[in-house]
């Protein structure tokens, strides 16, 4: 059985949208690399699944503590927040503008 | 031209009133606070940090619900929407996609002409804000401290046909909401955001054209407007021979004006999958119960009760069962008065409803307790004090805080209903209007209420009116 | 013996009688680690010197002075007469994946360029609270992404302390290197599909991949947010149960960290194997390994030694009383590695959506021409390629049209993964096991660069640890023999719900009954130079 590839084309719309820019030969890497992981993926597609089988989130049955009381903590330091970042304007995150929005 | 009627649909996000945010223990109102104050590891979507649900974002929703007639969910998920924005610090917004906490419902809107026009809920479920940003100078500046304050998106089918009827819906919703007490809704806020999808096609037509999305519209009057704008325009558009495209529009308030903002030819894909950090929100039967137990009688069913138990006007009841605070004021006061439910109406109406107004409070905000307002009324029917310083007790009691049998008794407002004083107050009246005597008794007898308003004026007001009539009369026909 | 040959139980025991100040264990650390350690993982690529290549660079970042205060305080604790914690005075090194308020956190990429978190992981308090020293961050693979350590942008990568040439395997490779090379006695690691298991067993080296929820996962930055654990890596079994002792616990940042009670997992240690039910499953003989044109899945044997030192251990035990049970059907758990390509990829991709430039890190120094410039330029100069790749593959296993044939069906599949285990693991069922013994990996460490590249191939080192993950079931490596290149063999115990207590008696029984064989007295390559010096 032959398997499906990612084409060219998808994996460049799939650049976009992760937000990313690759060099050409970045480029041919993953591609190459994700047609081969994703002829592993293809393996699932085979797999015959159990009658009513119900898909899980963490494989477990997780028992948390459940929602929280709805009481103000402060976080001591948010100061400390903006001050990490790349750059700042009174008191904000500063970024370039975006693109084509008003 | 042909005959076209509008469809409409409201997309709606409500902020929740809880104390603090959704997913971390900032506070959920950062009105006041200067940027970036409000803000922890969590809400600014800082690494390796995780959300922890707040119980009451999930009652409220629940609550919600129920007031919608939506049924309430007993297991909810929450699932990641991923797009880039700098206003959403994780890359992803943290919503409920396939299993929200409200399924259906609707709300009946109740139109002026008594039209009764179902509005079907098509989707109710609970998220996070995300935060501001504002142009400064060719710079985008990021404020975070929305970010993560708890949300119910609502959005009704496109069941709306006519910019009336979405104006009536948003006055109904933000009653509702205040009423069991769930948001402020507070539209200039942002409490209370509203998108309305419009689309036109013929009278009669059952088939849903393409729809613009209008953005940006931050009051009831201005979504009323932007829709017959929009409306006006596609009609415009389709009879020229145009063909109306899918774009997200832009309502400017200051001109009235529609703008485009962009095509939604392609949809982004937000790759939703369910939130792996947050366990599902389960509701046991009993606490759904208890929620649906909870839900206080509605608006329109007080307002029925209103005009079938107590008699009101449907005008009265519509305007009593306004605000939950004034309904349940109303009810309390006439328990306490115990007399004619009317009498209570007519006083809250008028003058209580003045005095509110005057100082800016709302019912449940007065001093002046439903109790203190039935002691007046009842002194007043009583006879023990006229209306007029019943009227202006209410003024006094809400200033001083003080009973008001006590201011009358300290500032001597009682009823002069004492035959002998009374007479010889009217005896000196009449003593000092010699001319005006002479009048009435040559006939002219419409005289007699000036003579009432002299004895008012000598008596401060506290003349018994009937007592000074039946004295005045026998005294000028001697 | 050398302090940094003694036990985490022993260093702590000397410490809280008054026998050896905090300050003196901190000190014989941090002379290991300049010792063998070598040049620390750097963004910036330094000509190395060839002695270099025999080094262990386990670290990233030293936090001596950090370390100082803490023994400082302990030995103040200890003149006041107040309790120093169960941990006091015993060096401990932190995956750099973990938050430390105030220190720069790096995820060994350079997306979080002089990152300094404001808040600290909670599991890394706990160790703090217990009176761990903490000597520094650890090396390993960018994000976690990857089981060699190799893709870290903090370069030298970590060598493996038994054979320099080697990787110690990840990604959790800083962390199991210097365990092995006594640098610290105990290490905090993150387990996604085996990253602390597959490391322990290439490094010699105890590793728990506690159940899911049974360690908070806050201050953890996310690979893939349903799968991962911390938890302890040690020398031994006793020290591991120590270390899990500290940090396990609920945790009310995390929604998804457990209520279930902790256990005494060092008391349980002594309770020994007799009568506990030790499964074998024919499933955990090979790899099922794709064809790339076909994706069929062909076996392929796993390393003789591996399984020769499984079969000698499940002797052991059984000779300890052990009831071995055979052929065990695990039959689901050959597709351990297409759900996990699937699950982790997926999540890894939204997880990493929040590294943009805009708020903390890393930031293109490049001139922009809009935000989404900067966006993507910063993502594109800050990621390594692993973790652009983990990202594409991500977007495409879940966009409209791709997510119902694939992120759907892998959730399924891992039920069904999940399924196998409660059959085995059912009190009332066929098997009634209390625990499952399987090969760690299916082969000892390999070359640096070997396996480096080859993406798939790098993702089935971990076939025999990553089901565990997917079932959320607890499991631990511990150390099994050596093969003919003296090189470290791991074998595994899984076992039910939050029953470390298990897999850590079975583990420790073992230990025990085999400390006289003399692959034990072989000690790791960068330990025997240090010695012929």
């Amino acid at each position: 059985m032959s398997i499906s590839k990612i084409s060219s084309e998808l994996f460049h719309k799939l650049v976009g949208l992760a937000a990313l820019e690759l060099t050409a030969a970045e480029g041919a890497y993953l591609l190459t690399e994700m047609n081969h992981q994703l002829s592993s993926v293809n393996a699932l597609l085979q797999v015959p699944l159990e009658e009513g089988i119900q898909p899980t989130l963490h494989g477990i049955q997780c028992l948390g503590a459940g929602p929280r009381a709805d009481a103000w903590q402060p976080f001591p330091t948010p100061g400390e927040i903006l001050a990490g970042a790349p750059e700042t304007e009174d008191g904000m995150f500063a970024v370039p503008d975006v693109k084509g929005a008003k | 031209m042909k005959d076209y009627e509008v469809v409409i649909g409201l997309e709606t996000h409500i902020q929740l009133n809880t104390q603090t945010k959704i997913f971390c223990s900032c506070k959920a109102d950062s009105w006041e606070a200067a940027p970036n104050t409000n803000i922890c590891p969590v809400c600014s979507g800082m690494p390796g940090v995780l959300p922890v649900l707040n119980r009451e974002a999930v009652h409220k929703g629940a609550l919600l619900a129920a007031a919608m007639h939506a049924e309430i969910n007993p297991v909810s998920h929450f699932d990641r929407k991923n797009y880039f924005y700098p206003d959403l610090p994780k890359g992803y917004q943290i919503t409920q996609f396939d299993e929200p906490i409200g399924k259906g419902g609707y709300l009946d809107l109740h139109m002026p002409d008594g039209v009764t026009r179902r509005v079907r809920i098509h989707k109710l479920h609970l998220e996070e804000d995300a935060g501001k940003t504002k142009l400064d100078h060719g710079l985008r500046l990021v404020d975070f401290n929305r970010c993560g304050v708890p949300l119910v998106e609502m959005v009704t089918e496109p069941d709306l046909r006519s910019a009336e009827e979405a104006s009536q819906y948003l006055t109904q919703l933000r009653q509702l909401l205040r009423w069991i007490g769930v948001s402020e809704a507070d539209m200039e806020r942002g409490h209370l955001r509203c998108d309305a999808n419009v689309s036109i096609r013929e009278r009669g037509s059952q088939v849903l054209n393409t729809k613009t999305e209008i953005k940006n519209v931050n009051s009831i009057d201005a979504v009323r407007q932007a829709i017959i704008e929009e409306t006006k325009r596609q009609i415009e558009l389709v009879e020229a021979g145009g063909r109306v495209v899918s774009y997200t529009l832009d309502w400017d308030a200051d001109t009235g004006k529609l703008s485009m903002m962009r095509s939604k030819e392609t949809e982004a894909d937000y790759r939703y999958f369910r939130e792996p950090d947050l366990l599902p929100v389960v509701l046991t039967e009993e606490e759904i119960t208890r929620v649906k137990a909870e839900l206080p009688e509605l608006p329109l069913e007080r307002k029925a009760r209103f005009e079938a138990d107590y008699g009101l006007s449907a005008y009265d009841a519509e305007i009593l069962t306004s605000e939950r605070g004034l309904s349940d004021y109303f009810e309390a006061a006439v328990a306490s008065f115990g007399g004619e439910a009317k009498t209570v109406s007519n006083w809250m109406m008028n003058d209580l409803s003045r005095l509110m107004n005057d100082l800016g409070k709302t019912a449940s905000e007065l001093v002046l307790t439903p109790a203190l307002l039935a002691e007046i009324i009842r002194m007043v029917e009583e006879g023990k004090i006229t209306a007029a310083t019943g009227k202006s007790l209410l003024r006094k009691v809400e200033e001083s805080g003080r009973e008001p049998a006590q201011i009358v008794e300290a500032e001597g407002l009682a009823v002069i209903a004492d035959s002998d004083a009374l007479r010889e107050q009217i005896q000196s009246v009449l003593d000092g209007a010699i001319t005006e005597v002479e009048s009435f008794r040559a006939g002219k007898e419409s005289l007699l209420g000036w003579f009432v308003g002299q004895v008012m004026r000598a008596t401060g007001g506290k003349a018994d009116p009937k007592r000074t009539r039946e004295i005045l009369l026998e005294l000028l026909r001697k | 013996m050398s302090l940094n040959q003694l036990s985490a139980l022993e260093v702590a025991a000397r410490v809280r009688a008054g026998e050896l100040s905090a300050r003196e264990a901190l000190e014989a650390s941090l002379a290991q680690i300049h010792a063998v350690d070598g040049q620390q993982g750097s963004l910036e690529q330094k000509p190395l010197d060839p002695s270099e290549e025999q080094k262990v660079h386990a670290f990233i970042r030293l936090t001596e002075d950090l370390a100082r205060q803490q023994a400082d305080e302990i030995d103040r604790k200890l003149s006041a007469g107040e309790d120093p914690g169960m941990l006091a005075g015993v060096p401990v090194s932190i995956k750099d994946i973990f938050t430390l308020q105030g220190i720069e956190t790096t995820a060994a990429s350079r997306i979080l360029w002089n990152f300094k978190p404001p808040y600290t992981a909670t599991s890394v308090q706990k160790l703090i609270d217990a009176g761990a020293l903490i000597l520094g961050k650890v090396n390993l693979d960018e994000f976690t992404f990857g089981s060699s350590s190799e893709s870290s942008a903090f370069k030298p990568a970590p060598n493996n302390p038994w054979d320099p040439s080697r990787v110690p395997g990840g990604s959790s490779g800083g962390s199991t290197a210097s365990v092995a090379a006594e640098e610290v006695a105990l290490s905090l690691g993150t387990d996604t599909g085996g990253s602390i298991r597959q490391p322990a067993a290439f490094c010699g080296v105890v590793g728990v991949k506690p159940t899911y929820g049974r360690v908070s996962r806050y201050g953890l930055m996310a690979f893939s947010s349903s799968l991962d654990c911390p938890g302890p890596i040690a020398r031994n079994v006793s020290d591991a149960a120590l270390m899990l002792q500290v940090i396990a616990g609920n945790d009310s940042k995390d929604s998804t960290s457990s209520v279930v009670p902790t256990s005494n997992y060092l008391d349980a240690l002594k309770e020994g194997v007799k009568g506990l039910r030790v499964g074998l499953s024919p499933d955990y003989t090979h790899l099922f390994y794709p064809d790339f044109e076909t994706g069929e899945l062909a076996m392929e044997s796993i390393q003789k030694e591996i399984s020769d030192s499984v079969q000698h251990a499940a002797s052991v035990l059984a000779d300890l009383g052990a009831e071995i049970v055979e052929n065990v059907p695990l039959p689901n758990a050959k597709y351990g590695i297409p759900t996990y390509f699937v699950v982790s990829r997926v999540e890894a991709a939204s997880n990493l959506h929040r590294f943009d430039g805009v708020k903390y890190g890393y930031r293109t120094p490049v001139e922009v021409d809009d935000l989404q410039d900067l966006i993507r330029r910063t993502r594109a100069e800050g990621f390594g390629s692993e973790v652009k790749l983990r990202i594409l593959m991500g977007m495409y296993l879940s966009s409209e049209g791709y997510a119902a044939n694939y992120y759907q069906r892998a959730l399924k599949v891992r039920a069904m993964i999940r399924r196998d285990f409660d059959c085995a693991f059912d009190p009332h069922g066929e098997h009634r096991l209390d625990v499952i013994l399987t090969p760690t990996t299916a082969t000892t460490s390999f070359k640096r660069n070997d396996v480096f590249g080859n993406t798939v191939r790098m993702q089935y080192s971990d076939q025999m640890t990553v089901s565990a993950n997917h079932a959320g079931l607890p499991a631990v490596s511990v150390p099994g023999g050596l093969d003919a290149d003296n090189l470290p063999i791991g074998i595994q115990f899984i076992g039910p719900d939050f029953r470390e207590d298990l897999i850590l008696r079975a583990g420790y029984a073992y230990e025990q009954a085999t400390l006289d064989e003399a692959w034990r007295s072989v000690r790791p390559a960068v330990l025997r130079q240090e010695v012929a010096k």
